[in-house]
C-alpha cells in the first residue's frame, strides 16, 4: 500500500521518450515493445515522472509539486496518489 | 515472337509485366528505398535467380549497405539461443483461417547474433536460415531444398531484410499509403482497413504521383524525411518523395482534421509501424526516430468521406 513515505522507482522494463513537455513509455514484455500498450504522459505527468527516482518519497513529491503548480496541497496529495497507483497498477513504477 | 505476360492486380490497376527470361548470377546488387544490398553466392552456393519484382532495383555499383553471402545448407539455433519472436503460420482454406503446427518464421538472438529461420509459402519444401549481426555488414543465408538455383529474397525474406536494414539505420517502416501531388508529399496512415488504398486511389484519380497505397519506408537524411517504396509489397518502380504532412486516417461520414502534438503523435504513429524489436536499445532508437519526425512534420487525425472532397479539403487547410 502507497504511503507518504513510499519510495518508488521506474520499472526497469518501460523504454521511454521525452518529446516537447511530454513522455511516450513504452512496455518490454518477453524482449518485445508492447504497442498495443503505449502510454503517454502530459505536462504534469511527466513531471511526476520525473520525480520519481528511487530517492524521493511520495511526500516530497506532493510539495514539490505544489511549488511548481497552482494547486493546493489536498489536490496534488489526491492527484499524486492517484497517479502512483495507476503507474503501478500498469507495472511503469515500482517499489 | 508471342510474349506471355503476368500480371499482379492492384486497387490502382492491373500492371501487366512483360514476361523476362530468368536470369542467373552468381552476385549482384540491388538498391531498395535507399539500401544497398549484395547478394553474393558463396562458393558451394547456388545460382541466384532474382525475381522479376527486383529487376528494376538491380543496380551496378560497388559498394554495398549489407552484403549477404548465400549458401547451400541448414543452419539452426544452438543450445544457448534465446528465441526472441515467433510469427505464426496462418493459412487460409475455404474462407476458414487455420494456424499451421510449424512456425512461419522466427527470430533468435544467440552469441550477439540473430538468427531469422524461415518457411516460404511459394516454395513449402525450402527452409532458411539469414544468421547476422546489427553491428556487421556481412551477413550468412543458409537455404536448403532449394535447388541449384534460388531467389535470395523470397517471401518473407525480402521484408524481413528490410525489416532489420531499417532498424539498422534507425528508419521506420510503417503502414501507410503516400502521395506526391504539387510539390508537396503527403503521408496517411493507419492499419488494415482504415482506408489507405483508398486515399492513394483517389489522388491518383487527379493525377498525382503514389508512392505506395499500403507500406512504406521512411528514411531521415540531414532532418529531412523522406518516403520510399519497396517492391517487396508490389511489383512498381522505385519512388520516393519527401514527406510535408502526415495523417492518421479513418473513415467518416464527414471531412474534419484535428492536429495532433508531442506524445499523442508520437504515440498514434508508432502503433501503425511494423517492428519487432528486442532490446530496449532498439525499442528506444525507434522511437526516437518517431519523435524526431513528428518534431520536424506536422501530425493530424484525418476522418474522411472516400471522395474527392477531401483531397480538396486538404488542400484548403494547407
Amino acid at each position: 500500500m502507497t504511503t507518504l513515505k513510499s519510495v518508488y522507482n521506474h520499472s526497469p522494463n518501460i523504454v521511454t521518450k521525452k518529446t516537447g513537455s511530454e513522455y511516450v513509455l513504452i512496455p518490454v514484455a518477453n524482449n518485445i515493445a508492447d504497442m498495443n500498450s503505449v502510454y503517454t504522459m502530459n505536462e504534469s505527468g511527466s513531471f511526476i515522472w520525473e520525480l520519481i527516482d528511487g530517492k524521493r518519497n511520495v511526500e516530497e513529491i506532493i510539495n514539490t509539486l505544489t511549488e511548481e503548480f497552482d494547486i493546493d496541497h489536498d489536490s496534488a496529495e489526491k492527484d499524486v496518489f492517484s497517479f502512483i497507483n495507476d503507474m503501478s497498477n500498469y507495472l511503469i513504477i515500482n517499489i | 515472337m508471342q510474349s506471355t505476360v503476368s500480371y499482379r492486380g492492384s486497387s490502382l490497376g492491373f500492371y501487366y509485366l512483360q514476361k523476362q527470361p530468368e536470369i542467373r548470377m552468381r552476385n549482384y546488387n540491388l538498391n531498395i528505398a535507399g539500401y544497398n544490398i549484395r547478394l553474393e553466392s558463396a562458393e558451394d552456393g547456388p545460382e541466384l535467380v532474382p525475381s522479376q519484382r527486383f529487376r528494376r532495383n538491380i543496380v551496378h555499383r560497388p559498394d554495398y549497405d549489407v552484403c549477404i553471402r548465400v549458401h547451400h545448407g541448414s543452419l539452426g539455433p544452438g543450445d544457448d539461443a534465446e528465441r526472441l519472436f515467433v510469427a505464426p503460420y496462418v493459412v487460409e482454406i475455404n474462407g476458414y483461417k487455420i494456424t499451421r503446427n510449424d512456425n512461419f518464421w522466427s527470430v533468435y538472438k544467440q552469441n550477439g547474433d540473430l538468427l531469422i529461420i524461415t518457411n516460404f509459402p511459394d516454395s513449402p519444401s525450402k527452409k532458411a536460415t539469414l544468421k547476422f549481426s546489427l553491428a556487421l555488414r556481412e551477413w550468412d543465408l543458409y537455404i536448403e531444398n532449394a535447388g541449384w538455383e534460388t531467389d535470395p529474397m523470397e517471401y518473407p525474406l525480402d521484408g524481413l531484410i528490410l525489416y532489420y536494414l531499417t532498424a539498422i539505420n534507425a528508419d521506420i517502416m510503417i503502414h501507410a499509403s503516400g502521395v506526391y501531388y504539387n510539390g508537396r508529399g503527403y503521408l496517411f496512415s493507419g492499419v488494415s482497413g482504415r482506408g489507405k488504398t483508398t486515399m492513394a486511389l483517389l489522388w491518383d484519380n487527379i493525377g498525382a504521383q503514389v508512392i505506395h497505397d499500403d507500406r512504406l519506408i521512411i528514411r531521415n537524411a540531414e532532418g529531412m524525411f523522406r518516403m520510399f517504396n519497396t517492391p517487396v509489397y508490389k511489383n512498381d518502380v522505385p519512388r520516393n518523395a519527401p514527406i510535408d504532412r502526415i495523417f492518421l486516417i479513418g473513415h467518416a461520414d464527414e471531412n474534419s482534421m484535428v492536429p495532433v502534438r508531442e506524445a499523442s503523435a508520437v504515440s498514434m504513429l508508432v502503433s501503425n509501424c511494423i517492428q519487432h524489436n528486442y532490446s530496449p536499445d532498439m525499442i528506444a532508437r525507434f522511437l526516437g526516430s518517431v519523435s524526431m519526425m513528428c518534431s520536424k512534420i506536422p501530425v493530424a487525425t484525418l476522418s474522411f468521406k472516400p471522395d474527392r472532397s477531401i483531397i480538396e479539403y486538404i488542400l484548403r487547410n494547407e
